[in-house]
């Protein structure tokens, strides 16, 4: 192979690895290795431009991989962790990706308070708990407290030890919720990236 | 000039089929990328584009129907070939079952439109 032949792939591949920023390290180096002994083996027998070319643009290619792999971990394991993970790479390439990383965190943060809520009453049982109070201007403003130091003055407790259980479900659901909503998300957008050109 | 929603629809079947189709050219033993692309391109119809083949491929790896190893061949150049795992032969055998009924579910109705003037 010439060393222009050489140079070109490298160009090639290193286009490739710059827009594959969304994918894990090691997923990167695997693909950069198996590109290039599918690029170095086709080239014996054709044209290394049309070699390229058969493989589409870098940046094309990339977002392909992309939409196949972003969330493929996250939907096997569904746990939290996995599908932030996922979300997080999503959000730094669009962003569509960002938006459902905001409400997916969300979920999440709401649905750990309340769980945790639902157990620190056991702790706390004076404190903990969700609380209403009248702020300066009157408003009636609710908030869900863990029972480390004191509610305001003035704010009553609403729901009592039914927090425990109603804390412990409500938020295991509404994790399970977000978990689904991600995946959900994440499943169109694979279809409509995932496009083969005919 | 074809319909755009006729051309979306026969994507989506394409693109249907194309997990399916790897699967099968990989259910008599190990294949490295281009040998997939070759068997897809001489065995089948189905035009596919490598941009979409390879990011499959990996996807089907994660997905664990797939384990894939590096194998240097004889003039020293390493490639990746792949297999299937237990999973993946057992997700193939039931995709070809259900293709296999489907389609020839649909085939009798469909008998009409194909043979007869148009």
């Amino acid at each position: 192979m010439t060393d222009d032949a050489q140079r070109k792939i490298d160009d090639y591949l290193a286009k490739l690895r710059r827009s594959l920023r969304g994918l894990k390290e090691e997923d990167v180096h695997e693909v950069i290795a198996e590109l290039r002994s599918h690029i170095v083996d086709k080239a014996r027998e054709q044209n290394l431009d049309a070699v390229l070319a058969d493989l589409g643009a870098p940046e094309e290619l990339a977002a392909q991989y992309a939409a196949e792999s972003l969330f493929t971990r996250a939907e096997v394991s569904r746990t939290p962790w996995s599908i932030l993970k996922s979300l997080f790479r999503w959000a730094s390439l669009s962003v569509a990706g960002f938006f459902v990383l905001m409400g997916s965190l969300l979920g999440y943060f709401s649905g750990v308070v309340l769980i945790l809520c639902g157990y620190l009453k056991l702790v706390h049982p004076q404190t903990a708990g969700v609380w209403t109070a009248r702020d300066a201007n009157g408003d009636l403003q609710i908030s869900v407290r863990l029972g480390f130091g004191s509610p305001p003055p003035g704010a009553h407790e609403i729901l009592g030890w039914w927090i425990v259980p109603l804390g412990i479900l409500v938020g295991f659901s509404l994790v399970m919720l977000t978990t689904r909503f991600a995946l959900w998300c994440a499943r169109r957008y694979r279809s409509s990236r995932a496009l083969p050109r005919a | 000039m074809r319909e755009p929603e006729a051309d979306k629809w026969e994507v989506q079947l394409r693109k249907g089929c194309l997990e399916l189709a790897i699967l099968a050219s990989l259910w008599n033993g190990k294949l490295y990328g281009l040998e997939i692309l070759r068997r897809l391109e001489n065995d089948s119809d189905l035009i596919v584009s490598e941009g979409t083949v390879y990011p499959l491929l990996s996807r089907l790896k994660t997905l664990g129907l797939l384990k894939s190893e590096w194998v240097v061949s004889d003039s020293g150049h390493p490639r990746k070939y792949y297999a299937l795992t237990a999973a993946g032969k057992q997700r193939a055998a039931e995709m070809a079952e259900t293709w296999t009924r489907f389609s020839s579910s649909i085939s009798a109705l469909l008998a009409p439109l194909t043979k007869g003037p148009r």
